[in-house]
């Protein structure tokens, strides 16, 4: 499970990374870096909010919301900024839980992403509780901001017109 | 609640009464604690969380909400009711609406889909 996002709009920004040549990859990676972690720090944030309930099999068509054994996996999993993809013109990363592995739940040993998953989205039993949309959507404009501010002051730091 | 939200209930739950596709009926609830009926396909509709504000004269003007939808079929298809529920939002919500997630649960043999989309309250 993972986040993407895109900016757009900061013409004068793309401007000067047009001047930037060479080094414009490595000042937008550090850029998307900074604007990810806050991101990412929104999630663990959001993960604290989930609300939980001691399990118990879903009955009579009433959805369970997690155990505290399933958010306490989700929470203490490594979730954060992907390895960075560089197409050529973008730089691209995400935010999400693809690389936390396995969890020992109970008996059974399950994917931490479709752990984290079933309590975003929900499922046919559990009540959804979307914290990463959450996290993710609340966070745009200081991600955004972020990105601005380390660019410009990356730019700055290389003494480019 | 928003208005333009009542409208999108009150649209998904009018699909249930005209005659469903494959003869199966799509109870859709407005809340997440619906009971879950013996059907081979059914919804739930909810209203999330908060989006953005914009602000303006010291007070909140327009506030932006996410919403979502889901399906859960039996079906691998949907049963034809994906068509149904992408045709009511995009009519109700142009292009503010998107597929967040697809996937099977193994346990209860359901597939899941979840719309999000965003409305003006």
């Amino acid at each position: 499970m993972a986040f993407s996002f895109q900016v757009t709009g900061i013409n004068e920004l793309v401007s000067a990374m047009g001047r930037l040549g060479e080094e414009a990859p490595h000042v937008a990676a550090r850029g998307l870096y900074d604007g990810a972690a806050v991101v990412a720090d929104k999630v663990s944030h959001a993960v604290q909010g989930i609300a939980t309930e001691p399990f118990k099999y879903a009955k009579n068509g009433k959805k369970r919301n997690p155990s505290p054994e399933e958010k306490a996996i989700v929470a203490g999993a490594k979730h954060g900024v992907a390895k960075f993809r560089y197409t050529g013109t973008e730089m691209q990363t995400s935010v999400g839980y693809q690389n936390a592995g396995y969890a020992k739940l109970g008996n059974k040993t399950k994917p931490v992403p479709q752990i984290a998953n079933a309590i975003n989205s929900g499922t046919s039993f559990m009540a959804k509780q979307p914290f990463m949309r959450k996290a993710f959507s609340q966070s745009k404009q200081a991600a955004t901001a972020a990105i601005e501010k380390t660019i410009l002051e990356e730019i700055e730091k290389l003494n480019i017109d | 609640m928003p208005e333009e939200y009542t409208q999108i209930v009150t649209a998904l739950k009018a699909l249930t009464q005209g005659e469903s596709p494959n003869t199966v009926t799509l109870p859709m609830a407005e809340d997440e604690w619906n009971t879950r009926p013996d059907t081979v396909s059914y919804g739930t509709v909810q209203l999330d969380f908060e989006v953005e504000a914009l602000a303006g004269d010291d007070r909140k003007c327009v506030t932006a909400y996410e919403c979502s939808v889901d399906l859960f079929s039996l079906q691998r298809s949907g049963a034809g009711w994906v068509e149904l529920i992408t045709a009511t939002l995009t009519e109700y919500c142009g292009s503010c609406w998107s597929l967040n997630s697809h996937q099977y649960e193994r346990e209860t043999g359901l597939f899941h889909w979840e719309w999000t989309f965003q409305v003006e309250g």
